[in-house]
C-alpha cells in the first residue's frame, strides 16, 4: 500500500512564465492540488529575484521567455549553493529529445509538456515536493542527531580525568601519568578513572563495556553513578569489584557486560594490588639494577568473570611490587584487536615489545610514540573504542 | 559470521565460522530461534571454525545461555581454539556457561 500523501498546503510554488494565460491556468491547476502559496514572475531575471524573495519549495519554469530564458535562469540557480536542491520543473512545448535533454543539463529536476495536462502536472509537482519534504525531514533529523551526539560526547569526555587533573595527581603521588581516549563512533563504552585514597594510596580503574556506540555509552554513565556508591577506602580491589558487579548485574540487560581492571597503588609499600574482570593483560614494568637491559616487563593475568553477567561472580586480588621507576600500562582491547590491511591486529603477545619500543623512543612519555605506532598500522575509524593509560613512578 | 546447524532429535548443534562480533547482532535472532525449536534439549555451539570473537560476541553467548536456560535447554560451548579460546578464558565465561574442549 502506498504511504498516505503528504499535505502540500504549506508548500510555496513560483511560476515563471511570460504568458499571463499560462500563469493563471498553471496556478489554477496546482491550487486544486492544495497549494495556495503561489508567486509569479514573467521572465528568468524576475524569477531569480523572486526565488530570493519568496523562497519557493518548487519552481515551475517556462523555457522560452524574453530577457532571460528558463535554461539560463535554472543554470544561474544551480550556481548558487543555496538553491542547489530547489526542485525546478520545466514546462515546455519543445518536444525534441535534444531540447528536453537540455532541460536536465540546465539543472532541471523534471519537465511537463505543454499543453499542460492537469493530472500529470499535479502528479509531477507533488512528486517533487514530497521528495523535497522527505529530504528536508531527513536532513533535519540528521542534524539533530549529530547535535545531540556531540553533546553526549562532551558529557562522556567530562566523566574522564582532565589533563589538569592528571597533572595534579601525578605531582601529588610522584608519578608520570599519560592517557589516550578515542571512541570508534561519536560515543563509546570505555571509561577510566583515578581515585586518590589518602596521601599514599591511589585507585586506578579501567572499564570497557561490550560493544560501542550509544548503548555502551549509556552504560558508562550508569557506571559513573554507581562508582560513588561504593567507597574504595577500606575495600580490597576484589571486594570493590564484586560490589560493582552486583550493582551492574541489576541494571544491565543480559548480553551487556564490561571488562574491568581495578587496582590500588600503595606508595608506602611499593605495592600494586588489583583485581580484574577479563580486561586485556596489563603490562607491569620493574626497573632492573644498574647494567640491566632496561626494565623487566611482564603481562599480568587479568582473567575474571566479566562485570554484570552473574551475581555470583568472585574476584581475586593479586599483588605485585611496583617500586620507583616501575610502571603500569593499561589499555582496552582495541589496542590489540584493531588492525589495518598491511598489518593485522597487534595481538596480546606483542604488547610487551610494543611497550619496549615506546620506551626506546621516549623513556619518560612512551604513550605518545606507542599511539603513533598504533595509528600508523591501523585503519580508521577504529572498530572499537581505545583507551590507554600509562602510569609510572618517578625514579 | 556464518553458521550452519545439524539437528539430531533432541540435540541441535550450531557451527559458527568466521568472526563473531558487534556487527553480527542481527543474526543472533536466527540462532535464538534454533534454541526455541520444540523438542530441543541440548544446544551445542561449536566454535572450532570460529576465528575471532569480540566482547559483543561474548555477550551473544551470554544471551544464548539465558535463552537456553529459560527453556530448560542445556547449552554447551565446544571446541573454541586460539584467540577465541583465549577471550572466553579471559572473560571466565566457564563460570556461567558449560565450556567443553
Amino acid at each position: 500500500m502506498a504511504a498516505p500523501a503528504l499535505s502540500l498546503s504549506d508548500c510555496r510554488v513560483l511560476i515563471v512564465d511570460d504568458n499571463e494565460f499560462n500563469r493563471k491556468s498553471l496556478a489554477l491547476v496546482i491550487r486544486r492540488a492544495g497549494i495556495s502559496d503561489i508567486a509569479f514572475a514573467e521572465n528568468g531575471r524576475e524569477g531569480l529575484a523572486a526565488v530570493d524573495r519568496f523562497r519557493p519549495d518548487l519552481v515551475l519554469l517556462d523555457v522560452d521567455m524574453p530577457v532571460m530564458n528558463g535554461w539560463e535562469m535554472c543554470e544561474a540557480l544551480r550556481r548558487n549553493a543555496t538553491h542547489e536542491e530547489l526542485p525546478v520543473l520545466f514546462q515546455t512545448a519543445l518536444d525534441s529529445d535534444e531540447e528536453q535533454v537540455r532541460c536536465f543539463e540546465a539543472g532541471g529536476s523534471d519537465f511537463i509538456s505543454k499543453p499542460i495536462k492537469p493530472g500529470e502536472c499535479v502528479a509531477r509537482v507533488r512528486h517533487q515536493l514530497e521528495k523535497r519534504k522527505l529530504f528536508n525531514d531527513l536532513a533535519n533529523f540528521r542534524e539533530r542527531v549529530q547535535r545531540e551526539l556531540s553533546h553526549a560526547r562532551a558529557m562522556q569526555t567530562s566523566l574522564l580525568p582532565e589533563k589538569r587533573r592528571l597533572a595534579e595527581v601525578a605531582d601529588r603521588y610522584g608519578l608520570t601519568l599519560d592517557a589516550h581516549f578515542e571512541t570508534s563512533s561519536e560515543l563509546g563504552g570505555d571509561f577510566w578513572g583515578l581515585y586518590p585514597l589518602g596521601d599514599r594510596r591511589l585507585g586506578l580503574l579501567l572499564v570497557d563495556f561490550a560493544g560501542h556506540g550509544i548503548t555502551a555509552a549509556i552504560n558508562t554513565f550508569r557506571l559513573h553513578t554507581l562508582i560513588d556508591r561504593f567507597p574504595m577506602q577500606h575495600a580490597a580491589p576484589s571486594q570493590w569489584l564484586a560490589q560493582l558487579n552486583a550493582a551492574l548485574k541489576d541494571v544491565l540487560p543480559t548480553g551487556q557486560f564490561a571488562t574491568a581492571f581495578f587496582g590500588i597503588l600503595d606508595l608506602a609499600t611499593d605495592t600494586l594490588t588489583f583485581a580484574a574482570a577479563g580486561s586485556p593483560n596489563p603490562v607491569l614494568g620493574i626497573p632492573t639494577g644498574a647494567g640491566g637491559n632496561g626494565p623487566e616487563i611482564r603481562l599480568l593475568d587479568s582473567a575474571g568473570l566479566v562485570l554484570g553477567a552473574s551475581r555470583r561472580a568472585q574476584y581475586v586480588d593479586q599483588s605485585f611490587r611496583l617500586p620507583r621507576g616501575g610502571f603500569l600500562f593499561l589499555y582496552s582491547d582495541a589496542l590489540i584487536e584493531c588492525g589495518g590491511e598491511e598489518w593485522g591486529p597487534l595481538g596480546q603477545d606483542a604488547v610487551p615489545d610494543f611497550v619496549r619500543d615506546g620506551l626506546a623512543r621516549d623513556r619518560v612519555h612512551p604513550l605518545h610514540p606507542m599511539m603513533e605506532r598504533f595509528y600508523a598500522r591501523t585503519n580508521l575509524p577504529l572498530r572499537d573504542d581505545l583507551t590507554a593509560v600509562w602510569l609510572a613512578r618517578r625514579a | 559470521m556464518d553458521f550452519s546447524k545439524i539437528s539430531t532429535g533432541e540435540e541441535t548443534e550450531v557451527r559458527l565460522t568466521g568472526r563473531l562480533e558487534f556487527t553480527d547482532h542481527d543474526r543472533l535472532r536466527d540462532i535464538v530461534e534454533l534454541v526455541e525449536h520444540p523438542g530441543t534439549q541440548r544446544f551445542i555451539i561449536a566454535l572450532s571454525e570460529l576465528e575471532f570473537i569480540d566482547s559483543a560476541g561474548l555477550g551473544m553467548l551470554l544471551i544464548l545461555q539465558e535463552e537456553a536456560e529459560s527453556r530448560n535447554v542445556k547449552m554447551i560451548v565446544r571446541g573454541a581454539r586460539g584467540d577465541v579460546k583465549r577471550s572466553i578464558d579471559l572473560a571466565r565465561l566457564d563460570e556461567i556457561i558449560t565450556i567443553e574442549p
